[in-house]
């Protein structure tokens, strides 16, 4: 019961705004909320996977700007939007397999590994893009333009990270390494193989994340989503994952995404400063964790 | 490791040597220090610095931080380049404030620091060469009140909460707004200077206001994305956009009809006078304090003028 805790949160706040400003319960202003915060959204799903193995990923926001500016190159050499969409979730996939491989094979901590990662790709997208924003298929543009190609991705992929977290052996094992690392590879788990797995799931949703942030943008800059790592982290701590993995489910960073995306969108239909904004948000993360800690400590 | 220390010890006796070997030329060392390496604003004051370099056959380095908000970064450039002892300094300050102590440092080490664009709460510099800032913000607010027909709410975007340019942009329009009685801000949010973040808070100010007929927009990202919502919003044209700044989509903007008027600067002249005053402090001339390169409102109509033309595409199309 007490689980539902940050669920009822985000219905309080959604009643309060209704009623302060009857225009955040449009339906366009809601639908236009997941479309805002699709990528962050998307990026605490894929977060969250890798944070209940017990993995972490901190170059999400700069492989979203590098998949970005991949199609952008990619508009360039006259390529069409089907190849350019590819070579983005490409860049994704790419990027989680070598995250996979240090942390495994070269047996980096993930922090360490993606840390390194996220320099990588902010400096490739700079290089590639010559540090400036770069146009895309006009047709990835358009997708834009259609908010319910915002939905359906986010749908999709909250759905199929559902399905594989809670329905397949590999979601048994991303609770089972999160959980106990060294019981998990004593009763015969390669841990090893699933961590790689696992870094190519989320990069697979990172790549996705960058074909939507194109499509929103309409353009690629090589210094967009910066920080969304943190806003991705953050959204999954809300929602109740813990940073030293084991917990956590697609439901609750669902919702502690949306508290954020809700408190964001809340905050600038009362014209409360964005400094505010900063501050009220750091608040909730503590509260959030703080009220996990003693769920927990209440059970034992 | 004590191989590696050897290496570190032979290194940096080549580049103690590479230093000397430099310091002997007569030809003089100018460092261009940008708020940020991106952008096509900060190539543009480059083009300007390489031009004057070039005219007046002194070397120019070129070094900046890759972001604006990187404020950390560009003091530790400051203070390479004082180690360095290059010969002069051309600088567009990350922070107003933070900068005051390496330009100070600079400044006792025999460098002269020439400010360019965004300058510092001081006046040590031998000169500042930036966009009147305010007085920009005045003609963008003129010509929204013209285009909306003098009445109406209107939506205002600076950049960054505290950074100097956002707020002389955002005091500046406001202030001449007010001498238009019956325009009302409705909606004061910032872009960040983020075409996203600047898309997110352009849909809620017109979420919760719906009676806006007009936006003033302070940078070129942030425009970017408000045309994009106006797009796709179906508003273009029903509610004006003036903005500062003129990156290629703005232009396009403006020519599909989405932006009305674009508030240009002229950051070619940034970098080029910048180098000059650079150039004749350090030979000990006088330069003069405070230079304003200008700016420039462009319309459909004024488009085609060859010196708009210049202003819009100084390092050619």
């Amino acid at each position: 019961m007490d689980r539902m805790a940050p669920l009822a949160f985000l219905v309080v706040m959604c009643a309060g705004l209704s009623i302060a400003r009857p225009s955040f319960a449009q339906f366009s202003n809601l639908l236009g909320v997941i479309q805002q915060y699709s990528v962050i959204i998307v990026l605490a799903i894929g977060q969250t996977l890798l944070m209940i193995s017990g993995g972490i990923d901190l170059s999400v926001g700069s492989v979203v700007a590098l998949g970005g500016i991949v199609a952008g190159v990619c508009y360039q050499h006259g390529l069409g939007p089907v190849a350019a969409i590819a070579a983005t979730v490409g860049v994704g996939v790419l990027a989680g397999l070598i995250n996979g491989l240090v942390t495994t094979k070269a047996r980096m901590p993930a922090f360490i590994a993606t840390l390194g990662m996220m320099g990588i790709a902010r400096g490739l997208a700079q290089v590639l893009s010559g540090a400036e924003s770069i146009d895309v298929s006009p047709s990835i543009a358009a997708l834009g333009q259609n908010q319910w190609f915002f939905v359906a991705a986010v749908v999709v992929v909250c759905v199929v990270t559902w399905i594989a977290l809670t329905r397949t052996p590999f979601g048994r094992h991303c609770y089972a390494v999160g959980g106990n690392r060294e019981a998990t590879r004593l009763s015969g788990v390669n841990v090893d193989r699933h961590m790689i797995k696992a870094f190519l799931f989320t990069g697979t949703i990172v790549g996705i994340a960058a074909v939507l942030m194109t499509a929103r943008v309409g353009l690629a800059n090589p210094t967009g989503s910066e920080g969304y790592e943190l806003d991705s982290i953050a959204a999954a701590v809300i929602g109740g994952t813990s940073l030293f993995g084991g917990q956590g489910t697609v439901a609750g960073t669902l919702v502690g995404a949306l508290i954020m995306a809700v408190l964001r969108n809340g905050c600038n239909l009362l014209n409360i400063d964005s400094n505010w904004q900063l501050i009220i948000i750091g608040m909730m993360i503590i509260l959030a964790v703080f009220y996990d800690n003693v769920r927990r400590r209440r059970r034992h | 490791m004590r191989a590696l220390s050897k290496l570190i010890a032979v290194c940096i006796a080549i580049s103690l040597l590479a230093g000397c070997a430099k310091k002997s030329s007569t030809t003089l060392r100018i460092a261009l220090v940008p708020k940020s390496t991106s952008h096509s604003f900060w190539m543009t004051v480059r083009a300007g610095a390489e031009a004057a370099a070039k005219e007046s056959g002194v070397e120019l380095i070129f070094r900046g931080p890759s972001k604006e908000t990187d404020v950390a970064g560009q003091i530790t450039i400051m203070e390479d380049l004082t180690n360095q002892k290059v010969d002069a300094i051309v600088m567009a300050a990350c922070n107003s404030k933070a900068l005051i102590k390496p330009v100070e440092k600079a400044i006792k080490a025999g460098i002269p620091v020439v400010t360019v664009d965004s300058g510092i709460d001081s006046d040590i510099a031998a000169s500042f060469i930036a966009t009147d800032n305010i007085l920009g913000a005045h003609k963008a607010a003129d010509e929204l009140a013209r285009l909306i027909g003098d009445k109406g709410d209107i939506g205002v975007m600076p950049i960054v909460s505290g950074a100097a340019t956002s707020t002389m942009r955002e005091n500046g329009f406001k202030e001449q707004i007010a001498k238009h009685p019956n325009i009302k801000v409705v909606s004061t949010l910032f872009s960040q200077c983020d075409e996203a973040k600047g898309m997110a808070a352009t849909e809620d100010m017109l979420t919760s206001n719906p009676s806006i007929v007009g936006m003033f927009n302070a940078c070129g990202p942030g425009a970017v994305g408000a045309a994009r919502v106006l797009d796709q919003r179906k508003l273009a044209g029903k509610v004006k956009l003036v903005a500062f700044d003129a990156f290629p989509a703005e232009i396009e903007a403006l020519k599909r009809g989405t932006i009305q008027a674009l508030i240009v600067q002229n950051p070619f002249k940034m970098g080029y006078e910048g180098v000059k005053a650079a150039i004749k402090a350090k030979r000990g001339e006088k330069v003069p304090k405070r230079m304003d390169t200008g700016v420039a409102v462009v319309t459909k109509t004024n488009f085609n003028d060859p010196e708009i033309q210049k202003l819009l595409f100084p390092l050619g199309r």
